[in-house]
Order: C-alpha cells, then sequence, then structure tokens
C-alpha cells in the first residue's frame, strides 16, 4: 500500500521491490524512499519538533533505522506505514531530548491573541489541543492521508482515527470560537 | 425534528444530519458561524504543510548509510562465535540438569561469596542467558524500534533503564565476581528484561 505522495507521485518501484532492494543494502531504493517520502516526513518532523533542524535530524535518524530495521520486514509489508511510525519514534526520542534541554515551546503556547487571521489562530489553536487528536488531524487534513494510512501508521483501528479527528476539529472550533476574528 | 442550535454538534458527527443543520444555520448567524468555521478547518489545513528544499539532506543521509554499511561489511556469519554461543548453551543446560543430582557443599562458606566452581557455572550460566536474551531481544527489536503504540514506547524506555543497570552491576560485578548479591542482583535485571521482551513479542503476536 504505498502512500499516494504530497505531489501525487507514485513510487516507481512497487513496495515488495523497495523492500528487497533496501534489504539487499541498495542504496538506490533508499535515495528513492527519500525522493518519495523525505518531504511529507519532514513537514510531519517539523510539526512534531517546531524546527526545521531538528527535523532534518529526525529525517535521518528515521532513514538509519529504516537500514537497520529493513531486514525483518515481510516482502510484502506496507513500507510507508513502517517508514513513518519510524519517524515519529525518532521525533519523540529527539523531543524527549531537546525537552530535558529546554522545556517545549509546544507546552508553554499562550492563550490564542484574538486579532490574528484564521490560519494563524489556527497553528496556535492546534498546539493546544489533544496530542493524539492533533497528530491525526495533522496527518489526515494537512498530509492529505486517509484513515486506513493514519491508522495503520499509530497502529490504532480506523475508527479511533476517525473519532480523534473529529475530537480534534471540535476542540478547534472551540478554541476559535472563543476567540473570533 | 426540529432542528435546535444544541443539535449542531450530532450533525458535524453525523454527516445526514447537514442539510437539516445548514437549513438551520440560515436563520442562526452562531451555528452558521460554527458551520463555516468547520468547514475552514479542513480548507485551511492544507496551508499548514512545511515545504522546505533541503539539497543537503540526501548526501547526508547516504553518507550516513555508507557508514553503517562499512561498519557491517566485516561481519557476516561468524561460525566461531555461534559455536561458542553453542557450547555455552549446552554447559548451562547441563548444568541446570545436573544440578539436582549433584553431592552437597562440602562445608558451606559465607553465603554471600562464591567459590572459584560455582562462580565458573554462574558466569557460564550468565552468558549462555544472556545469549538468549540477546536472541530475544533480536526477535523483539523491529517492533521496538518501529511501533509508536505507546505501550511499546513505554518498554522500549523500560528496556533502556534494564540495559544501563544491567551494565552498571556487570562493571560492578568484575570487580567483585565473588558475591552473590551482585549476581543475584544481575539475575534478577536479566529476569526483568527477559519478561518485558516475552511480553513485547507476544503483543506482537496478538496484531
Amino acid at each position: 500500500m504505498p502512500l499516494a505522495t504530497a505531489a501525487g507521485r507514485r513510487p516507481f518501484r512497487h513496495d515488495a521491490e523497495l523492500i528487497q532492494a533496501s534489504k539487499r543494502g541498495d542504496l538506490s531504493a533508499f535515495e528513492e524512499i527519500h525522493a518519495v517520502h523525505a518531504g511529507r516526513m519532514k513537514s510531519i518532523a517539523f510539526h512534531m519538533l517546531g524546527d526545521r533542524s531538528d527535523a532534518e535530524d529526525a529525517v535521518q535518524e528515521a532513514f538509519l533505522k529504516i537500514y537497520r530495521g529493513v531486514g525483518a520486514i515481510q516482502g510484502d509489508s506496507a513500507l510507508a506505514p513502517w517508514i513513518y511510525r519510524i519517524l515519529l519514534n525518532c521525533c519523540y526520542d529527539i523531543g524527549r531530548k531537546r525537552s530535558r534541554q529546554a522545556e517545549s515551546p509546544l507546552e508553554t503556547e499562550p492563550a490564542i491573541p484574538n486579532n490574528l487571521p484564521l490560519q494563524i489562530a489556527l497553528r496556535h489553536a492546534l498546539a493546544r489541543i489533544h496530542p493524539q487528536h492533533r497528530l491525526v488531524f495533522w496527518l489526515f487534513e494537512v498530509e492529505g492521508l486517509r484513515h486506513s494510512e493514519v491508522a495503520a501508521i499509530l497502529e490504532i483501528p480506523e475508527g479511533t482515527s476517525k473519532k480523534w479527528l473529529f475530537e480534534a476539529k471540535r476542540e478547534l472550533k472551540q478554541l476559535l470560537t472563543e476567540v473570533g476574528p | 425534528m426540529t432542528f435546535e442550535c444544541r443539535d449542531l454538534e450530532r450533525a458535524l458527527a453525523a454527516p445526514e444530519l447537514l442539510p437539516e443543520a445548514r437549513e438551520h444555520a440560515r436563520v442562526c448567524a452562531a451555528c452558521r458561524r460554527a458551520l463555516w468555521l468547520w468547514g475552514e478547518l479542513s480548507n485551511m489545513a492544507p496551508g499548514l504543510r512545511e515545504d522546505w528544499e533541503s539539497p543537503e539532506l540526501w548526501p547526508r543521509i547516504r553518507q550516513a548509510l555508507e557508514a553503517q554499511q562499512k561498519a557491517a561489511k566485516p561481519r557476516g556469519i561468524d561460525w566461531r562465535l555461534l559455536a561458542g554461543i553453542a557450547a555455552a548453551i549446552l554447559v548451562a543446560v547441563s548444568f541446570l540438569i545436573l544440578a539436582p543430582f549433584r553431592p552437597a557443599p562440602p562445608a558451606r562458606q559465607d553465603s554471600d561469596f562464591l567459590t572459584e566452581q560455582t562462580l565458573k557455572e554462574v558466569e557460564q550460566t550468565e552468558t549462555a542467558y544472556r545469549a538468549s536474551i540477546d536472541k530475544l531481544a533480536r526477535l523483539a527489536e523491529p517492533r521496538l524500534t518501529s511501533s509508536a503504540n505507546p505501550r511499546t514506547i513505554a518498554d522500549r524506555e523500560k528496556l533502556l533503564v534494564l540495559d544501563s543497570e544491567i551494565s552498571e552491576v556487570r562493571s560492578t560485578v568484575e570487580h567483585n565476581r565473588f558475591n552473590a548479591r551482585l549476581q543475584t542482583e544481575l539475575a534478577v535485571l536479566y529476569r526483568e528484561k527477559q519478561e518485558t521482551l516475552k511480553e513485547i513479542l507476544h503483543r506482537a503476536q496478538q496484531y
């Protein structure tokens, strides 16, 4: 199940071929994974870490883990959810390391000022909702993944993905209605 | 059914109620705004996506992958190491099987200190036990590295703590090999690690 890319481009090879080539250590397979997924990986990592340099570090770390772990995945497995799961774990690791050094900006987000354009207000509001709901909102609404894909990445039932998305939108609506333009 | 403001939340969750909600919104400014905002959330969200060029990222990743490949190449299958592990397991298993039939030790010494022979057996058993736990760890690793499940993440952290404690106790044991209390402490930590790994694998099988 290769995920549709942000630009709508589909990978040149099937997942099974990519997995086989990656298992052989063929770097062109990793280059292809990078070409197809790095843009979205960076965006997700940026959303989780709030910093471009940290996001790129997370993507690099994820590739090293993919390299080390690809030998264990089945040839008929879906590559993309696995890749994004690894990325999320790398983001959690980097986020934890960073929060030991300084308090996470996401945790100390101030209240939403009431004179912001809606999109900026939405960005502020996102930082204040439940983290799991926020992640589902990001993957579904911002990155354009389907519920089945979000569910596979987060290892949750598809119904839970739908429920968390609804909760995210309900929380956002609440926050944005409170301030109003 | 007459649609009222309090029905709006339900309508947002059940699309079949949306036509009624829209009808109601024509005469209710608050619900009109709420409905508009609900739709706008999805319209605005793609604009939040972060896109930036990083031409240096792939070369950096490639370099790191090549370094990994270089480091991994000389390994291959080390038959001598495998044979060593097999021999250690054999010794440990025979020790465990024969233990009940052994004569009691002649004289009880200080229980905190092990004799040379017993220590040798403990160390052999530990080596075999460690090898089997390492095998379990290798089996659990794909699950540990790829799972975003909060329980697996918690287990991963627990294993990191256990590994650090094990390495700490082992380094103390190296300086005090005859201390039975330390050896017991080490065995408890290994046991805890084994149980955690087994639980991860068990959970993986359930999915």
